[in-house]
């Protein structure tokens, strides 16, 4: 299954322990969730170290959050939300160090994305999506994440964007249009 | 899978009425998967927790640093009221002067305490 959803009341549960300070209880959301925002910051960000570093700060993160959350939106969902917030901070970040170094920016952010890949074991597929992802503007890649190794429908990926809905469809077809390209070229 | 049904795949993802988690789960089975690493859970589980001990020693150092300063004060109160009240008893007053002991004394008995005469 790829989106993860589990019961709302054993959910809910677990949340209210983890609020109380129960740590199993926090880490069977971080068991629960961990596959989920591995997909979006590995997705976003390649498969590097910092990944790992950022996923633990979605945690973390999540933690010290956990009693503003309101139950109103499924624990998934605002997981997704920081999990996505973050990964475009780090984006951002790399793309100020870049710029302030050199005048290429983002083309050099690039190109130290898709070298900072592990590639040891990397099966096919998974070297061409990696690197279509990577060569794509980070506000397509983030639309190509939730739909492709997500699973969103475009109702969800507005959702967790914050972003209009007619926004992401424009998004998608520009996006589609920028991965073609990208993958005549590897191809 | 060939090289172009891959790529049609990753594509077709982004196409408005495509079943993006049929979609996925084809991709998963070609080895599109993602995970951390190793220890992941319990990693966040020490950062988190580990903080949580830090800060509540924290606070319990401050807790009793209170307790002590508080006690501290009272037996400080405690022990001015004490002096105030035999310096009452002894001198009959709480003037100045008395406070320094020089209530029973004129000045030309201080001088010649100071210089000997």
């Amino acid at each position: 299954m790829v989106k993860e959803s589990y019961s709302g009341s054993v959910e809910d549960q677990l949340v209210k322990s983890s609020i109380e300070g129960d740590k199993n209880a926090f880490g069977e959301i971080v068991g629960r969730y961990q596959g989920m925002v591995a997909r979006t910051i590995k997705g976003m960000l390649g498969d590097s170290v910092f990944s790992d570093d950022i996923g633990q700060e979605v945690f973390i993160k999540l933690y010290y959050s956990l009693s503003g959350f309101r139950g109103e939106a499924k624990l998934s969902t605002y997981i997704q939300k920081i999990a996505v917030n973050l990964t475009l901070n780090e984006i951002k970040k790399r793309k100020r160090f870049f710029s302030m170094f050199s005048q290429k920016g983002n083309a050099e952010m690039h190109e130290f994305e898709v070298a900072d890949q592990d590639n040891e074991g990397r099966k096919d597929a998974r070297e061409i999506v990696d690197k279509a992802l990577m060569k794509m503007e980070p506000k397509f890649r983030i639309i190509l994440t939730m739909r492709m190794l997500q699973g969103y429908s475009t109702k969800e990926t507005a959702e967790i964007l914050g972003l209009p809905l007619g926004t992401v469809l424009s998004r998608l077809s520009r996006a589609q249009e920028q991965l073609r390209g990208i993958l005549n070229k590897l191809s | 899978m060939k090289p172009a049904e891959l790529k049609d795949l990753i594509i077709n993802s982004l196409s408005v009425d495509n079943n993006t988690e049929d979609n996925m789960r084809k991709l998963e089975e070609l080895g599109v998967k993602y995970s951390f690493g190793e220890g992941f859970r319990e990693k966040v589980l020490d950062r988190i927790f580990s903080a949580a001990v830090s800060v509540n020693r924290e606070v319990e150092f401050v807790r009793s640093m209170s307790t002590i300063f508080y006690r501290i004060a009272l037996t400080g109160v405690a022990a001015i009221v004490i002096l105030l009240i035999s310096i009452f008893l002894t001198e009959g007053s709480l003037s100045f002067n008395s406070f320094l002991g020089l209530s029973n004394n004129y000045d030309e008995s201080i001088i010649c305490l100071l210089t000997g005469n």
